[in-house]
């Protein structure tokens, strides 16, 4: 059963911030939603919470309409970027305002009330905070507070907006953890929203990939990294990066070079989309076997090397990662020429409207030994 | 302006010359205010105690003044209210919802502000004075608006009417309403989320823009001498006693305008006192 939700369409005048956005989320689990900013995740996450409603469309929970619930009927915790803390209330009187405030014939005893409070502080490991205020806290906690607030209401669903938006780095990926766990223990149907792309795909069980008001993809994080639907995602996700490229019958041709392209049908096909992985850019192993190129820059990252690749014949660089241990056996200088190699190649075909119609992956042969020899150098250079 | 940019910019330790700008501009303000504010200020009280004590008190004790306070008094107690409730409202609708007037609306609740007091009581003279749209429909009903009570509760709101407002607007523009929406989805209804949430963090910008209203209520003339009628004893505010002893009893008309002038070095200290307890959460978001 779950939430499904369907077609959906909400307009704000012109700007058009969901359109025929459909879903269907299982009961507990834990589900991300992922875009850059105005791609209409916040819109679907407040319709959800009722704080706002659709033009078209319909969203049920075990088949009843829950758009026809007012938002304090709902049962959805909400968790805001910024928390939304009440400010002059303690981090208790924070948690416990769902309860106080029920009419008085399903609201606990002030002693249930208390010592729900108490068990959820303890959850959110909070519990000598209770007395605090919410500006008397670290970023991190209060964060905590206001999911223990969202929790106290019993919710059936907990939607989380950008719930590490607001946090600097070390404390988000604890959080992160954190967070996963708490989800594990708790099974409560979860959404989250977030732009943050490494947050999506580790966090989640399934990851719903939005743009300009549409879903791109959605799938496990295996699926949107491995096999991104749209060149949208592939851009987004994978770091995919554009190459001048077109298909020709049952072949590629990108820079000089032609592949064939096996399982891609190019009947009505307006614009093909060639993209390449950072990874997937390798330095060839002899000279004169892959594409030649100027290694523009060279930034060592934790474990990885990134280089800016000036590739013949394109415009924009290109940007390859590689490994400390495999760029080790190499010797190539910053603004020396090097050839490198396309391992894999993502190929989309849009047609006039830009929806995908075809999409394969392309693996250019490559005659060079597996095992590499090096230090290598180009010769001739 | 050369001088103000250097002050204005230059940190750590200033040069010669800009300390020399900084010490005229201030001994230009300080002297500026004394001259305009302070001593005309202690020049009332001056005046008020010159004949002593004792005729201070008489002149406060006169039936006539004492009257004065209390419909100064009452009129206060009912436009405070009033414009307490209409602010919270405005403020509410401009910062929470949007619809179609809303700049007029703005524009509206300053219109006080920029027109000239005489011009607010005459405008009420004209609707309701006898003479005027309603006048006769009221006397027809046996009720007096111009030259009694109603009449100078209404030009006092009219003339008190942007203080509260225009406290809140800014502050709730600012803190937004994402504590609304969370205490909504939370389950709470209107009124839990206006007394619980809205209302405990605007309190202090409230209280403050109350305190403005209810000086400026206390203080107001222009507006009131036109519906007023000027009957001693009925339809004299304080300050409109003031002006007419002024013409008869120079020591007793300043005696009863200390009694203003006091109010006006209560609402200061108020003022004062919340601005330097709550200055945050007066002005900026949380």
């Amino acid at each position: 059963m779950g939430i499904e939700i369907s077609r959906l369409r909400r307009q704000f005048g012109s700007f058009i911030a969901l359109d025929d956005v459909s879903l269907d989320i299982a009961d507990g689990e834990f589900v991300a939603v992922l875009g850059p900013s105005g791609s209409g995740k916040t819109s679907l996450l407040r319709i959800l919470a009722g704080l706002d409603q659709p033009d078209l469309g319909s969203v049920q929970r075990d088949g009843q309409d829950l758009l026809a619930l007012d938002a304090r009927r709902r049962g959805v915790g909400l968790v805001f970027q910024h928390y939304a803390l009440f400010p002059h209330m303690t981090v208790a009187q924070n948690v416990a305002f769902g309860l106080r405030v029920r009419p008085w014939r399903l609201r606990p005893k002030a002693s249930a009330i208390k010592a729900s409070v108490e068990a959820l502080l303890h959850r959110v490991e909070l519990d000598a905070f209770a007395s605090r205020y919410p500006a008397q806290l670290s970023g991190g906690q209060r964060q905590r507070v206001a999911l223990a607030r969202a929790l106290a209401i019993e919710p059936r669903l907990l939607l989380l907006d950008e719930p590490f938006g607001a946090l600097d780095a070390q404390v988000r990926v604890n959080l992160r953890r954190w967070l996963r766990e708490f989800h594990r223990s708790l099974g409560i149907t979860t959404l989250f929203v977030t732009h943050d792309q490494d947050e999506a795909l580790e966090m989640a069980d399934r990851v719903v990939v939005m743009n300009r008001g549409r879903i791109e993809q959605i799938g496990t994080p295996e699926q949107i990294y491995h096999q991104p639907a749209t060149a949208f995602v592939s851009r987004f996700i994978a770091r995919g990066q554009p190459l001048p490229g077109e298909v020709a019958g049952s072949s590629l041709h990108v820079l000089g070079h032609a592949w064939q392209l096996d399982g891609f049908s190019s009947t009505d096909i307006h614009t093909v989309a060639v993209h390449v992985r950072p990874e997937h850019i390798v330095p060839a192993t002899r000279h004169g076997e892959g594409l030649a190129a100027c290694l523009l820059s060279l930034r060592h990252v934790a474990g990885t090397v990134r280089a800016g690749l000036q590739v013949e014949g394109m415009d924009e660089p290109l940007e390859a990662e590689w490994s400390e241990r495999d760029w080790s056996r190499h010797s190539v200088g910053v603004g020396e020429p090097i050839d490198v190699h396309f391992q894999s190649l993502s190929v989309f075909g849009m047609d006039r409207e830009g929806r995908v119609r075809a999409r394969t992956d392309c693996h250019p042969p490559y005659s060079a030994s597996p095992i590499a020899i090096g230090p290598w150098r180009r010769l001739g250079a | 302006m050369a001088a103000v940019a250097a002050v204005v910019s230059i940190g750590g330790r200033p040069s010669w010359s800009v300390r020399g700008a900084r010490i005229a501009l201030v001994v230009a303000a300080v002297t500026v205010l004394a001259w305009l504010l302070v001593l005309p200020l202690l020049a009332i009280f001056a005046e008020a105690f010159r004949q002593g004590v004792a005729f201070f008190l008489d002149a406060i004790r006169q039936p006539d003044t004492l009257a004065a306070v209390r419909l100064t008094l009452t009129v206060a107690a009912i436009a405070v209210p009033v414009n307490l409730v209409f602010g919270l409202a405005a403020a509410w609708a401009m910062t929470h919802f949007h619809f179609r007037g809303k700049a007029l609306l703005g524009a509206l609740i300053d219109l006080p502000f920029s027109v000239s007091p005489v011009v607010a009581g005459m405008m009420l003279i004209l609707v309701f004075g006898k003479y005027g749209w309603f006048g006769s429909w009221l006397e027809a009903h046996g009720w007096q608006v111009i030259f009694a009570l109603p009449g100078l509760v209404l030009a006092t709101v009219f003339v008190t009417l942007p203080f509260v407002a225009r406290e809140l607007i800014p502050l709730m523009q600012a803190q937004g309403s994402e504590q609304e929406e969370a205490a909504l989805t939370l389950g709470a209804n209107g009124w839990q989320i206006f007394f619980r949430v809205t209302l405990p963090r605007v309190r202090w910008a409230l209280l403050y823009g109350v305190l403005l209203c209810n000086a400026r209520a206390m203080g107001e003339f222009g507006a009131v001498y036109v519906v007023s009628g000027h009957l001693r004893g009925l339809t004299n505010t304080l300050p409109l006693q003031v002006d007419q002893l002024y013409e008869e009893n120079f020591s007793a008309a300043f005696a009863v305008a200390s009694l203003l002038a006091l109010l006006t070095l209560v609402t200061l200290g108020v003022k004062r006192v919340l601005e330097w307890r709550h200055g945050e959460v007066l002005h900026a978001d949380h």
